[in-house]
């Protein structure tokens, strides 16, 4: 886990070009880290974040994740408030991707910024509680039909919020097991 | 006489339609900051046109000291200094918006400002400063994408007239509709507006008429860029306002769109080039409460104000 300090960007972010550069300096961080790794962008010490500067540094790092160039690597968000995180959310929400972030401190909660169902919160969540699980399993916990599960932790995999294992590739279908990104 | 948002457009009528080269300004006993810049346009415009306009400027001292003060006559005649010690009657004065690594340092200026003068609530603060942000980028990014442009003349300033903040930011650009009309050029790259070739897009025809492209942006988020991120921050900015129930001018060629309380509508004004935008926020919003204003909008006591200098008390 590697963790960047967004500030030391300025503390008032700011313009699309802002975004340009505070981007490299992230995308190199996550080429960086090993093929499993997960780059933590702190907003400690940040004041304002407009939609554009998080959109250019942020979204479009969102964007190559979920391309699946950057393998299993993940990124997260920690931001000491809520309303921080406002205008990122809404530019991943106009992408159509999500990211998780936590709110106020090491204690802080897991919130899911930008465009979720509710029923992929909803397993997100069981599985963040569980730490890991099989779709079986969450099918079963969640009271809906395998394949349904299925297709949404498909989605969350796809997204970059949960991890997945091959358990069995010696069954007649690849067996997974999914595993949550943050504890 | 006061120019305002709605009779700032008698004025481009007289000039832009009927072609008036002369503009009588003696009895102007106020003027709002938006129509403030709309006049700086407007006479830079004709000068740089070859046809200046003759200007009399209006007669009541005070409404002068706040036209100096605001730093209209530096911006429209390049040269003239503001005269020292008039900045603490104005909010911000005129500020030019050229290059977009300058923005944040002028969002942090404006920042400076407003907490200097008021004790102002935190979570306001910062919403208002990301539409500080979104607003003035979107002139180095936006207003000269043709680079058909010889100078779209960004310019911001804000007044408080004792119940409202307004914020004004205008250009004389390429505006909403050519802008929208770079997305749907075959061939162009709107993510490269330096690229040989864009200009163009200036004869693109979008299909979009003013109006059309004003509620496109400020209503359906719509950008020139078909990145999916793109967009959508005229159209929060709107959202933002309305919800503190302040009052929102959009006016783009020759369409205006006025929204507050009351209610708005999208209506036909002269054509003039550009984004011309004020918002308009009731002083509650940033946790501070109306002033004590008299009759007129002269302020009667206490704090100077920043409405001093802006209203004909000569009368």
């Amino acid at each position: 886990m590697t963790t960047i300090e967004i500030s030391q960007f300025g503390q008032r972010l700011g313009t699309r070009l802002e975004g340009v550069a505070a981007h490299r300096v992230l995308l190199a961080a996550l080429d960086g880290l090993p093929p499993d790794g997960q780059l933590v962008l702190s907003l400690r010490g940040i004041d304002v974040l407009s939609g554009s500067f998080a959109d250019e540094a942020i979204g479009k790092i969102c964007q190559l994740l979920s391309s699946g160039i950057h393998g299993n690597r993940t990124l997260v968000v920690a931001s000491p408030s809520a309303d921080l995180v406002e205008d990122l959310s809404d530019k991943l929400a106009q992408r159509k991707l999500a990211l998780l972030c936590r709110v106020g401190g090491t204690k802080g909660t897991w919130r899911v910024l930008g465009s979720l169902a509710r029923p992929l919160v909803d397993t997100l969540e069981l599985l963040n509680k569980r730490g890991s699980a099989t779709a079986k399993e969450l099918a079963e916990a969640l009271g809906i039909p395998p394949n349904a599960c299925h297709n949404r932790v498909r989605r969350l995999v796809h997204l970059r919020l949960v991890r997945e294992e091959k358990i069995d590739v010696a069954a007649p279908n690849t067996q997974y097991r999914f595993h949550a990104i943050v504890e | 006489m006061r120019l305002t948002s709605e009779t700032i457009e008698d004025v481009l009528d007289l000039v832009l339609v009927e072609a008036e080269r002369s503009l009588d300004l003696r009895d102007v006993g106020s003027i709002d900051v938006y129509a403030l810049l709309l006049l700086d346009l407007v006479v830079r415009r004709a000068r740089e046109s070859g046809a200046p306009l003759r200007v009399t400027w209006p007669e009541s001292p005070s409404v002068r000291r706040w036209m100096t003060a605001m730093r209209f006559f530096a911006d429209v005649k390049p040269g003239l200094a503001p005269r020292p010690g008039s900045q603490p009657i104005t909010l911000i004065p005129i500020v030019s918006i050229a290059r977009e690594d300058d923005v944040s340092r002028l969002v942090g200026s404006f920042d400076d400002r407003l907490s200097d003068r008021y004790p102002i609530d935190e979570s306001p603060r910062r919403h208002f400063l990301r539409i500080l942000l979104e607003l003035f980028q979107n002139i180095p990014q936006h207003a000269n994408a043709t680079g058909d442009v010889l100078d779209p003349h960004g310019i911001a300033a804000m007044h408080d007239d004792g119940h409202s903040v307004t914020l004004a930011i205008a250009d004389k650009g390429i505006g909403l509709a050519r802008s929208l009309g770079l997305r749907s050029s075959p061939g162009l790259r709107p993510d490269s507006p330096g690229q040989a070739g864009l200009e163009q897009a200036s004869l693109a025809q979008t299909g979009l008429s003013d109006a059309d492209a004003l509620r496109a942006a400020v209503f359906d988020g719509r950008s020139r860029f078909r990145d999916p991120g793109r967009g959508h921050e005229l159209e929060r900015i709107f959202r933002l306002v309305r919800s503190w129930e302040g009052a929102v001018v959009v006016r783009s060629g020759s369409a205006l769109l006025y929204q507050s309380e009351a209610g708005g509508d999208v209506v036909d004004v002269a054509p003039f080039p550009g984004v011309q935008i004020a918002l308009s926020i009731p002083r509650a919003v940033f946790g501070i409460g109306e002033a004590a204003f008299g009759e007129g909008g002269v302020e009667s006591r206490g704090d100077p104000g920043f409405n001093e200098g802006n209203e004909d008390d000569d009368d």
